[in-house]
C-alpha cells in the first residue's frame, strides 16, 4: 500500500493545508438566496455571465431562516436573498451586514397538484377527504411555509388540515413533494409554478388578503463588503432586465 | 445518460478530497489509538472505546450541532482560530475534514483494534527480542501481518466517509468547491427536481458502495485464512 | 556473570512474586517449579517484557531495570524461544533465521549462520516456507534465530512443552550441547523433573512465587528432600563419554573403572559429554558380582549414606570408582538382610534397558 510507505510525505502538504484556512483568494461571489428563487435566480445569473463574464458566482439555496443561521454562524457567504426581508434586518441588527436591507420582490403562494387539477382548488377544498397529504415549507425557518399557515388560518381550514401536512426543509422540497405526486397537493411559490417543469400543470393564487405580505428583502453582508462583485451584481439588482425575469417568474416589484 | 456538469465536477473533486484526507489522517490517529485499546491494560480503555464508538449510534445531527457550535465564530474552537488570525472552521472544508474525522473514526479504529487482538502479543515480542526497535516492529512485523485490516479500516473509512450527509449539511452547509460534496449535490439536484443528474450520481455511489463492500469482505475472508 | 533480580509483585488477589536474588549463570540455569509458581513472570521480568514497578534486574554490570531506568528488550540482546512455535508467518525460514542476525551490529556478531545450522541440524530448511516444517524443525529454526543475535543470555520458556515425546527426544541432544558450543548462557524454564535432569546444570527452585534454593544439579540430586525426585522417585545423573557401538550395537559409557552399556541411542558419539539417567528404583544392590545373569552392568560401588525409610523404601547413595554418585532404591528389608551399612563396598547392577530414554 504505497500510500502508507512514507507519511512523512503527507504530513507537510496537510499541515499546510490545515493552517491555511485564513487564505480564501480568488473566492467566487457566494449568493444565499431563499428556495423560491430556485430558477429565477438562475436566470438573472447566467445574464450577468454574460455581461460579466470574468465573475465567478455561486448560489446556494435553502431556507431564508436556515440560511440566515448559517450566516450567524460564520458561512462564507457575501449576499442574502431571503423570502422574508425581517431576517437580513435580524443580521443586520448583529452587525454582520454592509448594506441595508432592502426589498426586491413581493413574492406569491399558490396551491399546487400533479395528480389533480390545482386551478379549480380552493383552500377550503384542502379539508376533502380525496385529499390526504398536503404539502408545505416547515414554517419555522421558511417563510413560504409561515405564509401558507398565516393563509390557512385565515381560511379557517387550518385545524382540518393540519393533520395532513408534510413540511419541506424549503419551499423548493415541498414543492418537489408535490411534483413526486408524495403529496397530492403542495402549497408552494408562484416563483416554482411558472417554472417549465411545474407549469405543465394549473396553480390556485392564493388572494394575498389572508397572508402577511413575502415581503422579499436582501443585503450584502459584512463579508461582501470587501468585495466589489458582490457589490457590483447587488446593483444589477435595480436594473430593468432583471425586472423583467422576476416579474416573468410571478413577482410583484416594489414600487 | 447525463453527463456531468461543472458542479458535478466540483462535488466529486471535494468528496475525493475529502475522503482520501480523512482516510490517511484517520489511519495515522487510529492505528496508535487501536493499538492502545487492543493491548493497553488501562481501565480507561473501555470509556474511550464508548467515545470512539458513539457515531455509530449517534445522530448525525447531534455532532453536527456540537461541531457548529464549537467551530463558528463565537464557539470555543472557531473563536480561539480566529483570535488567533486564522479562519473559523464552521461552512470550511477543514471544518468538514475534521468532523469527518470524528465521524469515522469507528470505521478505522475497529477494524484495526480487531485486527492487532488478533495479532496477538507473541509476535511483537519475539521481534524485540531479536532486536527490533518500535518503528521496526511496527514495519516488518505488525503492518505486515495486519495489513487486511488496515485495508479494511481504510476501505471502509473513505467509503463511510462519501455516504457522510447529515453532518456535513449541518456545518458544511452545501458551499461549491468547499463544502458541496456528492451527497449533498444529490440532495439539491433532488430538492430542484433535476432528477436525471440526481439519478446519475446516485447510481454513481450506489455501485461505489457496492464495491468497497465487496472489496472488504473478500478481504476479511482472506484475511481469517492468513492467520490460520 | 552474575544475574541480580529484586521484584515484588501482588497480580490480583492470591498471586504473589516476591524474589531478592542473585546467581551465577553459567551453562544452563534450570528454573524449576509447578504451573503457577511464577517462572514465567519470573522469565518476563529478566527479558523486560514484564515491567514490574520497583523491581530491579543487573546482568553482570549492566543494570536492564533500576528505579527509573528500563533497558527495553531489543537492547538487551536477549534470545528468546517460546514453549509454542513463534516463528513470524509471514517471512521464509530463512528471513526468520536472519531477522536478528541483520539487526545485530556487526562487531558483536560471534555466531554465524553456517555453524548455528550446522549445530542444530537445519542446513537443508532455509528454502523453506514456516508451513512445511514440522514441530521439531520450528523449535529448532526458533532456538536458531534466537542463537544468531549472538545473545549474551537466551531464555528458553518451556521449549518442548508443546512437542511430543518423539520430538522431545529429537530436540534434547540439541538443547544439550547448545550451551557448550555456542557459550552462552540459558534460562531454561520447565516444570518436567526429567528436562531439568538431563539439561541444567544449575536449578532455581520456585514455588508460591517465592525462590526456595538455588543448588546446583549435584548438589540437588545429592538430598534426599529434592523436589525432583516428587513425582518420579530418586533419579541420578551420570555425565560422561559414548564409545562407539560395537557389533551388537550396544555402547560403552564412562571411564573403565566405572564402565556402563547403553543400547544404541540416536546419540552421536565423540567429544561431547553425554548425561545419562538412572532411576534409583532401576538399581539393585549385590553383595557379590554375580555371574550368569541378563544384567549388563556390574559396578563397584562403596555406600556413603542410607536414607531414613519412607514406606518401608530406603534410598541408598553410592559412590562409584570414578566419584560420582548413584542412587539405589530397595527396600528396607533388604537393607537389613545384607547388613547394609555406610562405608561398605558391594555391587550395583543396572539393567541396559533402563538407561535407554
Amino acid at each position: 500500500m504505497p500510500l502508507f510507505a512514507k507519511p512523512g510525505r503527507l504530513l507537510l502538504p496537510l499541515t499546510l493545508m490545515l493552517l491555511t484556512t485564513a487564505l480564501h483568494a480568488g473566492d467566487p461571489v457566494r449568493i444565499a438566496a431563499a428556495s423560491d428563487l430556485r430558477y429565477a435566480l438562475d436566470d438573472i445569473v447566467n445574464l450577468y455571465r454574460e455581461v460579466h463574464p470574468d465573475t465567478a458566482i455561486e448560489v446556494i439555496y435553502g431556507s431564508s431562516g436556515k440560511m440566515t443561521t448559517q450566516i450567524i454562524n460564520g458561512a462564507p457567504y457575501d449576499i442574502f436573498f431571503s423570502a422574508d426581508i425581517a431576517f437580513p434586518q435580524q443580521l443586520k441588527e448583529k452587525g454582520l451586514t454592509t448594506t441595508e436591507p432592502a426589498v426586491y420582490a413581493i413574492g406569491r403562494i399558490v396551491i399546487w397538484s400533479n395528480t389533480l387539477n390545482a386551478a379549480k382548488l380552493t383552500l377550503e377544498d384542502l379539508t376533502s377527504d380525496a385529499i390526504t397529504r398536503v404539502a408545505i415549507a416547515q414554517p419555522a425557518h421558511a417563510p413560504y411555509g409561515l405564509r401558507a399557515k398565516e393563509a390557512m388560518q385565515a381560511a379557517g381550514v387550518w385545524d382540518a388540515v393540519q393533520s395532513k401536512l408534510v413540511f419541506g426543509e424549503n419551499i423548493a422540497h415541498a414543492a418537489q413533494m408535490a411534483e413526486s405526486g408524495a403529496a397530492q397537493v403542495g402549497i408552494i411559490a408562484l416563483s416554482l409554478a411558472r417554472f417549465p417543469e411545474l407549469a405543465r400543470h394549473d396553480h390556485y393564487l392564493i388572494d394575498n388578503a389572508l397572508h402577511n405580505p413575502l415581503t422579499q428583502g436582501y443585503v450584502v453582508t459584512r463579508r461582501g463588503g470587501n468585495m466589489p462583485e458582490a457589490l457590483a451584481f447587488a446593483g444589477f439588482m435595480a436594473t430593468d432586465k432583471v425586472h423583467d425575469i422576476m416579474i416573468r417568474y410571478g413577482f410583484v416589484m416594489p414600487e | 445518460m447525463y453527463t456531468f456538469g461543472p458542479a458535478e465536477w466540483q462535488a466529486i473533486d471535494v468528496t475525493l478530497r475529502l475522503c482520501l484526507y480523512t482516510t490517511i489522517i484517520l489511519l495515522l490517529l487510529a492505528t496508535p489509538l487501536a493499538w492502545w485499546l487492543a493491548k493497553g491494560r488501562s481501565r480507561g480503555r473501555d470509556v474511550v472505546q464508548a467515545i470512539v464508538s458513539l457515531p455509530l449510534v449517534l445522530p448525525p445531527t447531534v455532532l453536527g450541532f456540537y461541531l457548529l457550535v464549537a467551530m463558528g465564530p463565537r464557539g470555543i474552537l472557531g473563536k480561539t482560530l480566529e483570535d488567533l488570525g486564522f479562519h473559523h472552521l464552521a461552512f470550511s472544508f477543514e471544518g468538514i475534514l475534521i468532523a469527518s474525522i470524528l465521524y469515522s473514526m469507528p470505521f478505522a479504529v475497529q477494524p484495526l483494534t480487531e485486527a492487532f487482538s488478533h495479532l496477538g502479543r507473541r509476535p511483537v515480542e519475539v521481534a524485540s527480542s531479536l532486536g527490533a526497535g518500535a518503528i521496526d516492529r511496527f514495519g516488518t512485523v505488525i503492518f505486515p501481518l495486519t495489513r487486511s485490516g488496515f485495508v479494511v479500516a481504510a476501505t471502509l473509512t473513505f467509503a463511510h466517509t462519501m455516504g457522510e450527509f447529515g453532518v456535513i449539511l449541518m456545518l458544511g452547509g452545501s458551499i461549491p468547491g468547499e463544502t458541496r460534496v456528492l451527497s449533498v449535490l444529490i440532495y439539491d439536484h433532488a430538492e430542484a427536481m433535476n432528477y436525471e443528474a440526481a439519478h446519475s450520481l446516485s447510481l454513481m455511489l450506489l455501485i461505489f458502495a457496492f464495491v468497497t463492500l465487496l472489496v472488504v469482505y473478500s478481504f476479511t475472508r482472506r484475511f481469517q485464512v492468513v492467520r490460520l | 556473570m552474575m544475574l541480580r533480580i529484586r521484584a515484588h509483585l501482588r497480580y490480583g488477589g492470591d498471586f504473589e512474586l516476591k524474589v531478592d536474588h542473585e546467581w551465577p549463570l553459567e551453562g544452563v540455569t534450570g528454573l524449576f517449579g509447578r504451573s503457577g509458581c511464577g517462572k514465567t513472570t519470573l522469565l518476563r521480568l529478566i527479558a523486560g517484557l514484564e515491567r514490574i514497578r520497583g523491581a530491579a534486574v543487573s546482568f553482570g554490570d549492566q543494570q536492564w531495570q533500576q528505579g527509573s531506568k528500563f533497558v527495553p528488550l531489543h537492547r538487551r540482546r536477549i534470545g528468546l524461544v517460546f514453549q509454542e512455535h513463534s516463528l513470524l508467518p509471514h517471512l521464509s525460514v530463512e528471513d526468520n533465521l536472519l531477522y536478528g542476525y541483520r539487526r545485530t551490529p556487526a562487531l558483536l556478531r560471534r555466531l554465524h549462520p553456517p555453524e548455528v545450522s550446522a549445530m542444530l541440524g537445519i542446513e537443508d530448511l532455509f528454502g523453506r516456507r514456516i508451513d512445511q516444517l514440522s514441530g521439531g524443525q520450528r523449535q529448532r529454526v526458533s532456538l536458531g534465530r534466537a542463537l544468531l543475535i549472538s545473545p549474551q543470555l537466551l531464555l528458553l520458556d518451556e521449549p518442548m512443552a508443546a512437542l511430543d515425546t518423539q520430538t522431545r527426544r529429537e530436540i534434547m541432544p540439541f538443547l544439550g550441547h547448545m550451551a557448550a558450543e555456542s557459550g552462552v548462557p540459558i534460562i531454561m524454564v520447565s516444570h518436567s523433573p526429567d528436562e531439568i535432569e538431563r539439561l541444567a546444570d544449575r536449578i532455581v527452585f520456585l514455588q508460591d512465587g517465592l525462590i526456595q534454593r538455588i543448588e546446583t544439579l549435584h548438589e540437588s540430586l545429592a538430598r534426599p528432600d529434592s523436589p525432583l525426585f516428587d513425582d518420579a522417585g530418586a533419579v541420578s545423573v551420570l555425565e560422561g563419554f559414548l564409545g562407539e557401538a560395537g557389533e551388537d550395537g550396544v555402547r560403552p559409557f564412562g571411564p573403565s573403572e566405572a564402565r556402563l552399556w547403553v543400547p544404541e541411542a540416536e546419540q552421536a558419539s565423540g567429544s561431547r559429554p553425554t548425561r545419562i539417567l538412572i532411576r534409583a528404583r532401576d538399581v539393585s544392590l549385590s553383595l557379590v558380582d554375580p555371574h550368569h545373569i541378563s544384567i549388563q552392568n556390574h559396578l563397584p560401588v562403596t555406600i556413603e549414606r542410607i536414607d531414613p525409610p519412607t514406606d518401608s523404601r530406603c534410598v541408598v547413595a553410592c559412590r562409584t570408582a570414578d566419584g560420582q554418585l548413584v542412587l539405589a532404591e530397595v527396600t528396607s528389608r533388604a537393607v537389613s538382610q545384607l547388613g547394609l551399612e555406610a562405608g561398605k563396598s558391594l555391587y550395583m547392577l543396572i539393567k541396559s534397558v533402563a538407561l535407554l530414554e
